[in-house]
């Protein structure tokens, strides 16, 4: 009887695992967009229970694996005009660069620093890349409610050519509408950040998730993005996502 | 053990002030020994300290000199897959001109990724502002200090720091404070970290970083990490763990650490002296004892362990004390030491506190008591041999015996015949050391006969000045010359080493003065620190149109003379406009002409080396001179040698326009100014600093400033002759008040007969003085003769072991005017209380004695 058992989820698995990218592509093309402009609202709250707030315009050419991203920080004063440049590629790692407009530099983001905090936030640099779905190996664990909400519970894994902190992502789909709820991130079999999709609100006919809640789990601290004014499919140029146009903005 | 108990110390008790005295010499030798070595290892150890903290976790460290490297090659570095981090670093000494605080060492660092390599460890109460590096980033007046400097200075987040940058003095905004304890006790507490990109225009420094440190992947050796970037970035760039910049810093104090080795040994060396002589004079003066103990049986072997026993013990005590004493100096003398090498050097330290190293200690103890030992191996060897018949021959023993003098006279002059032998070959280095070696073994040989005979040569003069005095006081020294011969070799070896020291000095002064005066001729020098020799910050080469724009300026050249390892050896790199420097400039030529030189030159096909560096590295006109440059290997010939003093090691002369296609690096150190005919320097610097003051941290010195500062740095470096001179003058004292002391003790009966056949005190008192006055005379006679040779081997090791610098032979009259008065002061002034003790003894014990 036990053989059968395990003979059956053997057979089971490539199913499964078909499933799981299935999912994951099913996510991702549901929520495509040519792009995308937001304005987003950041609560930093640290381990001492100190919040600090910042304020950002995040302005996003093309998904996934092919886009482009500037983030403008608008507030607070001190750090008004900083902006970051992210270039996601499909085949390897995002290349990102940072201006800062009080000495007129830009610099470059090297890899080895992804695993950094964002500027203070609990993202890591690597959290802003888009997932090209094809740099991941998949596989569906389970099903589980996220804040009552059935989810497809999948595991993904970098593939080699994919540089990344994190060993291991644990991700929970909503089966209703394909939304991403949550998100674990994993070092060395470690949970390290989770980040919860919540406030899903269909926005021009895309399912979007308006707030986000990442938490450190080892330093105990979390922050809260909340996407204000948020647009999709707006005309936005090719070139004012390059180094040159971070200087030219200024 | 027992007869060290039931002999020794009675006789120590009896002779407390002498016994004291011959620890003295010890003490004094331990104490050098230990405060200039300690000094040296302090201001090391700070350095080594401030590398090893500041490091953080980097194993390996890319520079290309003090030239620095364009930004670019950090992406190159961090493409490679050994690389785990690569994190960007300047550093740069900031004065904020808090009073008594020194400098800040400024970190920067790009704090995006700088967390890999380095733990930045706040206060609480922050976190929410220095976590947030956006802040940080975002604002280029960000500072992070440390606890220690904050709270000295009472300064909180938010507070205030201002310094001189590139773009002015500016304030800065302290945005975040270290906790005390790992990288935050990096160069004495004085720390600071500012944001990389804000440093560069800072400290002027382009868009160059001054190296990269590396974490390697996991399972990546440190020698696989360095044939990786060997191998990506060329033989420009120099791939070290942090302990490398250590030894960097070593060997460009290679010669300042030499001078306080050799000093702190000779002062030992000298003591030695001062025991030999107490001992050699103990056994004379305990022969009967001897006599005593060898007829209840003692043995020979007995009586020389009873010598060298107390030998050990004066030299342990002696040790110990001197340890505790050199203690003492270390913490003025490391002061001293930082600030000499900043002016020479331009590496400021900050050296908090003074390292004590137990093993150095211990060695330290183990010389003393040594070299005690040593001191009192002929003594102890001589009161074996003395047979029980001959301790009651009283007097005979002080007489050198005719034989023991040709023995020594004949062995001397074998030293000086192999010392002449061995001139003429001293191309091979250690015939040419055993030259010297054997010319003061020949002097401390001949020491006793020439004693012997400069005090009957002295008879006269003294005789004529004070008839009895004189006479009685020249008689004492030519039948006891034993009794003086130590302290006129302890004399003389110290003031050997002074008159040495000096002619070193005076020889480098008259060469700097040279030099200054055909080189260091522009009207004005425009710098960004006080001190020239340091590079910290630099200008941007956009400057020089805007000083050539300022009235009165008729010429401008600008300089950059990083230092580089070039054949192993901590070399100036001074790139210039040559055609420019050659028509201002009369070079004192070595070899090749020199215009064809300055032609060759700028036109950048060779380079001119320093006459020095020549020598030094064996290369000569037309030799070809490899560079590793961040581009790669620049080759040029030689197309001529100069006499240069801008660095001990050597400097190589490039055309600025290779050296900036080469090293990538167009900034500069100092800007060469000279005036058109008429302008008045003072009004032309009050132009320059109201046009650029205010933009820019900047110090324009006039040729007499910059003169001055030369003198000063000189003056430092040969601080260390008054140091010695100190050494010498109580080694004078300490030898003399020991020997006068033996000699009055010797002679109480002859001066209670003097003083009851009616001889004045005064006559006695001055009999002493006249004594003493004399070994102070035979002292300097044999100092000053022995520091002539001397001076003819230090600057021959100067010139062929050392830096290669070719000294003019000056013998150092001014120091020689100087010791004379010193030494007979101090003979005097140390014959006072045995002169003292001469004329208050009792006239019945002392006619009763015996």
């Amino acid at each position: 009887m036990n053989n059968a058992i395990w003979l059956c989820a053997a057979l089971a698995w490539p199913v499964l695992a078909q499933d799981a990218r299935q999912i994951v592509e099913e996510s991702q093309r549901r929520g495509k967009a040519n792009s995308q402009r937001y304005e987003g609202v950041l609560e930093v709250t640290g381990a001492d229970s100190k919040v600090t707030r910042k304020s950002w315009q995040s302005r996003r050419l093309g998904a996934y694996g092919n886009s482009k991203a500037v983030i403008h920080f608008t507030a607070p004063a001190e750090v008004k005009g900083v902006a970051l440049l992210v270039v996601n590629h499909p085949d390897r790692s995002s290349d990102q660069w940072m201006w800062t407009p009080a000495i007129g530099r830009d610099r470059r983001i090297a890899l080895q620093d992804r695993s950094t905090r964002f500027f203070g936030t609990d993202f890591s640099f690597e959290d802003l890349e888009e997932r090209d779905v094809d740099q991941y190996e998949y596989r569906l664990t389970g099903e589980e409610a996220i804040e009552l909400a059935p989810c497809w519970r999948i595991e993904a894994r970098p593939k080699q050519s994919k540089t990344s902190q994190y060993t291991l992502s644990r991700m929970w789909i909503r089966k209703d509408n394909y939304v991403p709820a949550q998100y674990e991130n994993f070092v060395k079999d470690q949970p390290v950040r989770r980040l919860q999709q919540r406030d899903i609100q269909n926005v021009q006919g895309i399912w979007t998730a308006r707030t986000l809640e990442i938490t450190d789990l080892r330093r105990k601290s979390r922050t809260v993005l909340r996407l204000e004014k948020l647009e999709y499919n707006i005309p936005l140029k090719e070139d004012d996502f390059t180094v040159q146009a971070l200087r030219r903005d200024q | 053990m027992i007869l060290l108990r039931l002999i020794s110390l009675p006789y120590v008790r009896k002779h407390l002030l002498r016994s004291v005295l011959t620890t003295a010499g010890i003490v004094l030798g331990v104490a050098l020994l230990v405060g200039m070595q300690t000094a040296n290892r302090s201001v090391l150890r700070a350095f080594n300290d401030t590398v090893e903290r500041i490091a953080g976790k980097a194993q390996l460290q890319v520079t290309a000199g003090d030239a620095g490297f364009s930004e670019e090659v950090l992406e190159r570095v961090q493409s490679l897959r050994e690389i785990r981090a690569a994190a960007p670093v300047i550093e740069a000494e900031a004065d904020p001109g808090l009073p008594g605080q020194g400098k800040l060492l400024i970190l920067a660092v790009d704090m995006t990724g700088d967390r890999s390599l380095r733990d930045y460890d706040f206060d609480n109460g922050d976190q929410d502002v220095i976590d947030d590096p956006l802040i940080f980033l975002a604002q280029p007046d960000s500072l992070i200090l440390t606890r220690e400097f904050a709270g000295r200075n009472h300064i909180a987040i938010g507070g205030k720091v201002a310094f001189d940058t590139m773009q002015g003095r500016k304030q800065f905004t302290v945005r975040g404070i270290l906790k005390a304890g790992g990288m935050a006790q990096a160069f004495g507490g004085n720390l600071g970290i500012m944001d990389i990109y804000a440093a560069q225009n800072v400290f002027g420094r382009g868009r160059h970083f001054d190296r990269i440190d590396i974490g390697l992947q996991e399972g990546v050796s440190l020698e696989q990490g360095q044939t990786a970037l060997s191998t990506l970035l060329g033989p420009g760039f120099t791939i070290e763990p942090p302990s490398g910049r250590g030894r960097q810093f070593e060997s460009l104090l290679g010669v300042y650490s030499l001078a306080m080795t050799v000093s702190s040994m000779f002062a030992l060396f000298i003591g030695m002296f001062i025991i030999y002589n107490s001992f050699a004079i103990a056994v004379t003066q305990r022969r009967s004892e001897i006599g005593i103990l060898r007829a209840l049986g003692a043995t020979r072997g007995q009586i020389r362990t009873l010598f060298l026993g107390e030998s050990a013990v004066a030299g342990l005590i002696g040790s110990a004390a001197g340890v505790a004493l050199g203690l003492v100096f270390a913490r003025t003398l490391t002061g001293l030491s930082a600030t000499m090498l900043e002016s020479m050097f331009g590496v400021a330290q900050n050296v908090g506190e003074v390292v004590v190293d137990p093993g150095f200690l211990l060695f330290a103890m183990a010389m003393g008591t040594g070299t005690s030992i040593v001191a009192a191996l002929i003594p102890a060897r001589n009161a074996a041999r003395i047979e029980p018949i001959q301790a009651l021959q009283k007097g005979r023993y002080q007489v050198l015996g005719a034989g023991e003098n040709r023995m020594r006279r004949n062995l001397a002059l074998l030293a000086a015949a192999l010392a002449v032998v061995c001139l003429p070959l001293g191309a091979y280095r250690p015939l040419f050391f055993a030259g010297f070696l054997l010319t003061l073994v020949a002097g401390l040989l001949l020491t006793p006969f020439l004693s012997l005979e400069l005090a009957k040569l002295l008879r006269r003069p003294m005789k004529w000045l004070r008839p009895v005095e004189g006479a009685l006081a020249a008689d004492s020294l030519i039948q006891a010359p034993r009794r003086t011969s130590a302290t006129v070799a302890a004399l003389m070896l110290s003031l050997a080493l002074v008159v040495g020291q000096g002619g070193v000095a005076r020889a480098s002064l008259q060469s700097v003065d040279e030099w200054i005066t055909t080189t260091l001729n522009p009207d004005m020098f425009i710098s960004t620190t006080e001190n020239i020799a340091s590079h910290g910050a630099r200008f941007p080469a956009g400057m020089q149109q805007e000083l050539e724009s300022v009235p009165g300026v008729a010429e401008i050249q600008p300089v950059r003379m990083p230092r580089l390892q070039f054949h192993g050896f901590p070399v100036m790199l001074v790139s210039t406009e040559l055609a420019k420097m050659g028509r201002r400039v009369k070079r004192h030529m070595i070899s090749g002409d020199e215009e064809s030189m300055n032609r060759l030159a700028s036109q950048e096909k060779g380079v001119i080396l320093s006459e020095n560096l020549a020598a030094l590295v064996k290369l000569r006109l037309g030799d070809t001179v490899e560079l590793a440059t961040p581009a790669g290997m620049l080759r040029l010939p030689v197309v001529g040698t100069i006499r240069d003093l801008s660095n001990q090691m050597g400097t190589i002369f490039l055309e600025r326009s290779a050296y900036v296609r080469y090293f990538q690096d167009d900034t500069v150190d100092v800007f060469r100014v000279y005036l058109k005919p008429g302008a008045s320097p003072e009004e032309v610097r009050g132009q320059i600093v109201g046009r650029l003051g205010r933009q820019r941290r900047m110090f324009v010195m006039l040729n007499r400033d910059v003169r001055a500062y030369v003198a000063k740095v000189m003056d430092q470096w040969f601080g260390l002759t008054y140091i010695q001179v100190i050494v010498a003058m109580l080694v004078a004292i300490l030898g003399i008040v020991n020997t006068l002391t033996v000699s009055i003790s010797d002679r109480r009966r002859e001066l209670g007969v003097l003083r009851a056949v009616g001889g004045l005190r005064s006559q006695i008192r001055g009999t002493v003085w006249m004594e003493a006055a004399a070994i102070g005379i035979i002292g300097l006679v044999l100092g000053i003769a022995t520091g002539a040779i001397m001076l003819y081997y230090e600057l021959q090791a100067i010139q062929h072991d050392i830096s290669g610098m070719p000294f003019a032979y000056e013998f150092p009259w001014g120091i020689v005017a100087m010791l004379v008065p010193v030494i007979l002061f101090a003979a005097l002034g140390a014959a006072i209380l045995p002169a003292e003790s001469a004329v208050r003894g009792s006239l019945v014990e002392a006619l009763e004695y015996e």
